[in-house]
């Protein structure tokens, strides 16, 4: 099993010139197989590099990424197994769509993985259905769909390689609320069928809440916080500080209190203020 | 007075089957702030591409500022009061310089030299961005360089702004950046801002929000009063503002709430003294 380990990772761009600056230092962590793990921070925070720490993009500067016992910048052989082992979804992933049918891109990766062709077709068909693209649209150019089509079958294009780790940045940016909800609904089910890891970054604070175990927040560079959505989500405050949202019943439960509301620590889903507010009414009445 | 308006207009795009707008009839105040919102599809972006005549309907008529938008003889004259934001900024953004950027358009409309520096450094300042108009576009973040791509605009001197998902591609920084500092331009400027999005977090401060679905106006009224017709919002694939969802599920728990307080802190006050009695 693929448990991730990060050792005092630190990385530093444009090393040795005047503009040497260090984008993470100091991240200690381990993600266990099959945690469905939230990163969040503000523009420039260093996720966007740590994740590609994560299959290997990068080298560190200091520190050491090891996924699964391996320490996977040990060697060449070593850089290239973790590629296949952790799937990377960039921000606005349709843009690298390129071959000239939705087939031939979903396939693309597990091609390069020299599988064979009846594995490969077996991988297309498999990611297709995970992300919900029909398999009436395989002979269609990918160029020709909605951005919505669009991008699921670029996460389909990396699901096809059947990574044990999947990281996707800002999957759901740009979409409507029903394209969103259905992104995420898509890689839901492929975690929970393949018991794969998966790393979301977002700054759609309502969905990281809604659906991440365990949140990591980014701040210039290091971990700030990192916990359970009820656990970060009670700092409320500290993350509004540092240029945060905060979800919007966290947001309105914040007004409450300080309009003198005893309300609990850690609201972050619309069910929980609803309850929290109906047990207060509940209490008056009695 | 109303500075647009759409009269039955039908849209079909080359090749399609479907109309993409169904006959659409609409006026827009002008020096209002207007919120087109709707999912994928819908027909919102197609509206917005028949305020400055990119598009012109198959049927019906659309007038800008009293021109037809079929008028090919005053197209210029038409393009010039609406200035059109899109949703990607590196697209939009040709100059080098900020500044530079900013005065291609007055540039292109032959305005004299010093009315374009004046205009370029008012334009510049509206959006707050006076202070790096010597910097190099590509090194500003996103919210930054989507507010030059607004000055580039406001350089012109439009009277009306139609902006077509401007904060898709931006961090929530970015999106409250330019949010109020279109927000500021109606208020401030008296300039007519057409807003087209799905966030409908960026409609709360709109005059009057309109949803569309599958080529038709659906709702058309107040952000507060729109919000409030909760199962329309979710029939559309839409979300509606936390504070309008739980005034609504404490009313249908026999709280007797008013669905319209859109602000956090409004909604909060009216929750807090109806549990106080």
């Amino acid at each position: 099993m693929a448990e991730i380990i990060v050792e005092q990772l630190r990385h530093v761009y444009s090393a040795g010139t005047p503009f040497e600056v260090a984008a993470i230092e100091d991240i200690d962590l381990s993600i266990p197989q099959g945690q469905l793990v939230g990163i969040i921070g503000h523009t420039g925070s260093g996720k966007s590099t740590f994740i590609q720490h994560m299959n290997a993009l990068l080298a560190p500067s200091a520190g050491k990424v090891c996924c699964g016992g391996q320490d996977i910048n040990e060697s060449k052989l070593s850089r290239r197994d973790v590629k296949h082992q952790v799937g990377l979804v960039f921000q606005y992933p349709e843009y690298q769509l390129f071959e000239e049918t939705v087939y031939k891109d979903i396939a693309f990766g597990p091609k390069n993985m020299k599988l064979s062709e009846e594995e490969i077709d077996q991988r297309v068909r498999e990611a297709a259905g995970f992300v919900g693209v029909e398999e009436e649209l395989f002979e269609k150019s990918p160029l020709e769909l909605s951005g919505g089509q669009k991008r699921r079958i670029a996460i389909a294009g990396v699901i096809a390689m059947r990574p044990g780790v999947l990281i996707l940045d800002e999957p759901t940016a740009g979409l409507d609320p029903a394209g969103c909800r259905q992104i995420l609904d898509n890689i839901c089910a492929y975690r929970e069928k393949t018991g794969a890891t998966v790393i979301i970054v977002s700054h759609n604070m309502d969905d990281v809440a809604r659906i991440a175990e365990r949140i990591i927040v980014f701040s210039h560079g290091r971990v700030v916080m990192d916990g359970s959505a009820g656990e970060v989500f009670s700092r409320a405050e500290e993350l509004i500080e540092i240029g945060l949202d905060v979800p919007h019943a966290t947001a309105l439960a914040m007004a409450l209190k300080k309009q003198g509301l005893k309300l609990p620590e850690g609201i972050y889903t619309h069910e929980q203020l609803l309850s929290a507010i109906l047990e207060i009414r509940g209490a008056a009445v009695c | 007075m109303s500075i647009i308006k759409f009269e039955n207009v039908h849209y079909t795009y080359p090749g399609d089957q479907l109309e993409s707008l169904c006959g659409v009839s609409l006026e827009i105040e002008e020096g209002s702030f207007v919120a087109v919102l709707g999912h994928n599809g819908s027909g919102k972006s197609t509206l917005a591409k028949h305020m400055n005549a990119i598009l012109v309907p198959t049927e019906g008529k659309v007038t800008v500022c009293g021109i037809d938008s079929a008028d090919e003889e005053r197209l210029i004259q038409l393009r010039r009061n609406v200035g059109m934001v899109f949703q990607n900024p590196d697209n939009q953004i040709v100059a080098n310089v900020v500044e530079d950027d900013v005065a291609f358009a007055p540039e292109n409309l032959g305005v004299e030299p010093k009315e374009i520096r004046r205009r370029v450094d008012e334009a510049l300042k509206l959006v707050g961005m006076y202070e790096k108009r010597q910097h190099a576009p590509h090194l500003l973040s996103g919210g930054q360089k989507q507010r030059v791509a607004i000055a580039g605009v406001i350089a012109m001197e439009p009277k009306i702004i139609v902006l077509d998902e401007p904060t898709a591609m931006l961090d929530p920084i970015g999106r409250e950046e330019v949010i109020s500092t279109i927000t500021r331009l109606c208020r401030e400027k008296g300039m007519t801002v057409v807003l087209i999005t799905h966030h409908m977090d960026e409609c709360v401060g709109a005059d009057r929000l309109i949803v569309m679905s599958n080529g038709s106006v659906v709702a058309d009224g107040l952000p507060a009063e729109v919000f409030a017709d909760i199962g329309l919002m979710e029939r559309e694939g839409l979300t509606v503002p936390e504070t309008t969802r739980l005034l609504y599920d404490l009313k249908q728990r026999g709280m007797d709430l008013p669905l319209t307080a859109l602000d956090v802190d409004a909604c909060a006050k009216e929750i807090v003294e109806k549990l106080r009695g």
